[in-house]
């Protein structure tokens, strides 16, 4: 029997298909375990859908379209309404957990009442380990036996206390053979979960060694939404994601709440936000813009430079003009800021040998946006020399041998044939890549981490602070740490902002028709 | 075919699945530690799975990632048993119910008193520590024979010393950084929270801005003033002392192993008292916690009070750390160490460094203020004053939330 190549395509297609499956059942099996249903959905209409497409004939054209479609639902579609979900909450530091567990935390303490007796232990056990015995003694001597949830005083004289050695400990209780310290260790988790009343305490163990009187110091009462303290009696009473008392004090730990467009309000009318936004978002706006016209023009300018035949070494060139691009933003980012420094960096030396003194690069709101626009310049022109070398290629030689014999000049030649058409394909990711650096994070908080400060400001922005680092201050640089509901909110403001400005760069420019045009 | 495999893999995986460890499971350890954490737990673990017949399971996290992860981790029952963490962490994580207390009985004196208190929280402790760290005065001994004793001898020394032209300076501190201009401020009168009449810390008591704070900022805006005094980052000031650029500098024991291997001839000793008055610097505390998610409570606490508060682990914790033990049977041994007693004195004049979670709005304004004076932009009372009107109204808008 011979394969041809399509059978062989089919048997890859089908080991590779069972190989997925296998890890979407394995990994629905977990996320059941876990409780985590809609994900367990998704899962599964995911994986069911990959199969009939990929599996039926009829389905082919969908081939094309599906996995990219699940992926950006995955990465893109599904984060973006989390987000908006958690900025309609309180999510953040003391409201991690939700309601449920709250309470589950609190009413399960205990305290220890006045003159609460310790017991020293041992434990019995079934053969199976399952049912345990305990044999208590208190300080003063007095014995306890306790199974079955209920404890009741024992005298060493009762007969179901058995001491098979005469050494004085008992061996058996109730044909339950006594586990020694190994034992205990082994079977510590089943024994912290036994529980006996006694009077009006409960015999619950302390630590590893010793077993207590304890009470419950909290109950949770559904009907009003509150916790009592049975210890004192106070209540607490359920109010914005914490149980309050009279007197302002809370139980800890808090939980997750829906807040409503309360993250959205404090945005608009905090004026910590809105004070500075102005002068943020200009400063946002121009860095993004200057980013991208400097790159652009250095990018351009080295690609034409390149693009020029009569250049040798050019490969040479290339490689080394593309180097910054592959060594990664975090680790040049902080190169240049200790070449930046005031003090000891390489770039004041170099002035101070030629003027006699330096420049405050981090400390002066002025030339730290002016560094960090040319460490910006240096990550971003090797792209847009990329971009620019492929866009190159594409313009007619045609145009430029007209031009030629037309007489025009090379300056004229650059203004009237090289941009314009070059600006065809290359707008588009103009507008991407101001998109990007308008959210460009990464530059802003490693290279001086939106400082210097404002002298007397009242907010706490810096002067090279954009808005996407300013609302991580914010967020996580404030109050009681972290605020996922307050930075949830400012993504989906700054989303819609970006958005909006990309929309609008794209009609204004009219890219997108032009390149449908020479499509 | 195909589903005849699907059936035999997914049965291979389920089979496999039981012998995973996901999370915390019963009679089960899971630890999250940092990589010294991890390496010693690693030796201890196999003696207590010897004996006792638990398995424990160490997993490596990068330091600050343990408190991060667990607050995702921990809820949905994915989290460890046992992790390793800072005491400044206290208040977030029992704010989010992610730690439950430990039972300390019968232990408590073999600690030293306050690397305890920086673990308690109310009424209760929630951590077993393992070293304690200050920062102090490190100098270059063969550029200062004899350290200061003064803020006068010292700046004598910063006077003679300092050649900015041949990036020769006398002392150095990383800027802008509360942290490590703490003690300067403090030594005068500075504090960051009041205390209430109980004994509570009290986040509307703030004392980054009387008399003694500001004074304390203005004797080092003199030196810089004077040039004398250069505005360097953590790790600018590091290459400097290693050059021996640098005669001295404020930091702690965490730059020993580093300063050791560049060989350079160092002293470590409390910073210089400022008109008297000693400075305080903040003392921070590591140790072990358990997950309020733990299955394994009880056997969490007896691992941790029975195998890891021993002399044997603590003193190999010591070994790998190089920071003071807080566990005074190891303590008391390895405190003939000149610089190990230096920083056992420089934290016996410390303060606990806030373990509320309200600190978070407290260093970035605090922080601001520190660049705004020391580069001579705000004069430090009007700095310290913005700053401290920035900590309230954060505060305010945090209560008036609840």
């Amino acid at each position: 029997m011979s394969f041809t190549r399509e059978t062989y395509k089919v048997i890859l297609k089908i080991a590779i298909f069972s190989v997925l499956d296998a890890m979407a059942l394995w990994a629905s099996l977990t996320l059941y375990s876990h409780h985590a249903y809609k994900l367990l959905v998704i899962l599964l209409v995911g994986t069911v859908l990959l199969n009939i497409v990929f599996l039926s004939r009829k389905a082919y054209p969908l081939r094309y379209i599906i996995p990219g479609t699940l992926f950006m639902l995955c990465l893109v579609v599904y984060p973006l309404l989390y987000t908006a979900y958690i900025s309609f909450t309180n999510y953040g530091t003391g409201h991690i957990l939700n309601k449920e567990q709250s309470i589950e935390q609190i009413t399960g303490r205990y305290y220890l009442p006045e003159g609460a007796r310790t017991f020293k232990y041992s434990a019995y056990a079934d053969e199976n380990r399952e049912k345990f015995i305990l044999l208590l003694k208190d300080s003063e001597g007095n014995l306890f036996l306790a199974r079955d949830d209920k404890m009741e005083p024992v005298s060493l004289a009762d007969k179901s206390l058995v001491d098979k050695d005469a050494d004085g400990e008992i061996d058996e209780v109730y044909g339950y053979t006594r586990l020694s310290r190994k034992e205990i260790f082994r079977n510590l988790s089943a024994l912290q979960k036994l529980e006996y009343e006694y009077h009006e305490n409960i015999v619950k163990m302390k630590n590893f060694a010793l077993f207590a009187e304890l009470r419950k110091q909290y109950k949770y009462f559904p009907a009003e939404d509150k916790i009592v303290d049975l210890k004192t009696g106070k209540e607490y009473f359920a109010r914005h994601g914490y149980f309050v008392a009279e007197d302002g004090e809370n139980l800890l730990p808090g939980f997750m709440i829906k807040l409503g467009w309360e993250n959205y309000k404090t945005l608009l009318t905090d004026d910590r936000v809105s004070k500075p936004f102005i002068r943020v978002f200009i400063w946002t706006f121009e860095f993004a813009l200057l980013s991208v016209l400097t790159t652009f023009a250095l990018g351009l300018f080295l690609a034409i430079l390149l693009n020029d035949p009569r250049l040798r070494f050019r490969t040479l060139y290339r490689t080394i003009l593309i180097l910054p691009y592959a060594i990664p933003g975090f680790i040049s980012i902080l190169v240049w800021r200790g070449l930046f420094d005031t003090e000891v960096g390489v770039i004041n030396e170099i002035l101070q040998f030629i003027f006699g003194s330096g420049l405050p690069w981090l400390q002066d709101a002025f030339w730290a946006k002016f560094a960090i626009l040319v460490v910006n310049l240096w990550l971003g022109y090797p792209y847009m020399m990329l971009i620019c070398l492929g866009a190159l290629q594409s313009i007619p030689g045609e145009l430029y041998e007209a031009a030629a014999i037309d007489g025009a000049s090379g300056w004229q030649r650059f203004k009237f044939i090289t941009l314009p058409m070059l600006l065809v394909s290359v707008a588009p990711l103009l507008i991407s890549s101001f998109a990007y650096n308008f959210n460009n994070f990464l530059i802003i908080y490693l290279f001086n981490r939106g400082r210097p400060p404002i002298p007397g400001a009242q907010t706490p922005a810096g002067a090279t602070d954009i808005l996407i680092s300013y609302t991580y201050r914010l967020s996580f640089e404030s109050g009681q740490g972290s605020d996922f509901g307050l930075a949830s909110a400012v993504t989906i403001l700054i989303f819609i902002i970006t958005a909006v400005i990309t929309w609008f760069n794209f009609r204004y420019t009219g890219a997108l028709e032009d390149v449908k045009e020479n499509v | 075919m195909r589903r005849l495999m699907i059936v035999v893999l997914s049965l291979a995986l389920l089979v496999g699945m039981t012998g995973l460890a996901f999370a915390s499971e019963e009679g089960k350890l899971l630890i999250w530690a940092d990589e010294i954490r991890a390496k010693v737990l690693q030796e201890v673990k196999e003696e207590f799975e010897e004996e006792y017949g638990i398995s424990v399971e160490i997993q490596e996290l990068a330091f600050g990632d343990i408190r991060d992860n667990l607050g995702v981790s921990g809820p949905t029952g994915e989290g460890p048993d046992i992790l390793v963490g800072a005491h400044d962490w206290l208040g977030q994580l029992v704010h989010d119910g992610l730690i439950a207390p430990i039972d300390l009985t019968g232990l408590k004196d073999q600690f030293y008193d306050v690397s305890l208190k920086a673990f308690t929280w109310g009424e209760d402790v929630y951590s077993v520590p393992y070293c304690m760290e200050s920062i102090g005065l490190f100098y270059n001994k063969d550029i200062v024979p004899e350290p200061p004793k003064t803020w006068e001898e010292l700046v004598k020394i910063v006077e003679e010393v300092t050649d900015p032209a041949s990036e020769t300076y006398g002392f150095i501190l990383p800027q802008p950084d509360p942290y490590h201009t703490f003690p300067i401020m403090s030594a005068t009168g500075g504090y960051v929270f009041g205390y209430t009449e109980d004994g509570e810390m009290d986040c509307f008591d703030i004392g980054l801005n009387n008399q003694g704070a500001v004074t304390g900022l203005e004797l080092l805006d003199s030196l810089a003033q004077k040039d004398l005094l250069p505005f360097v980052d953590y790790n600018t000031m590091m290459s400097l002392f290693k050059n021996g650029q640098a005669a001295m500098m404020i930091t702690g024991p965490w730059a020993f192993t580093d300063l050791k291997k560049a060989g350079v001839n160092f002293g470590f000793t409390k910073i210089p008292s400022i008109d008297g008055q000693t400075p305080k610097p903040f003392v921070g505390v590591q140790g072990f916690m358990i997950s309020a998610f733990s299955e394994n409570m009880m056997l969490a606490q007896a691992f941790l009070t029975e195998f890891v508060a021993t002399e044997k682990t603590m003193a190999k914790l010591y070994e790998l750390d190089g920071r003071p033990p807080v566990f005074k049977p190891v303590a008391d041994k390895v405190s003939s160490d000149p610089l190990i007693a230096g920083v056992l004195a420089s934290a016996a004049d410390g303060l606990p460094m806030p373990n509320i979670p309200e600190m978070a709005s407290v260093w970035q304004a605090w922080s601001d203020a520190l660049e705004l004076v020391l580069t001579q932009k705000q004069d430090a009372k009007s700095a310290l004053d913005n700053a401290v009107g920035h900590i309230y109204k954060t505060l305010a808008k945090e209560k008036a939330g609840n």
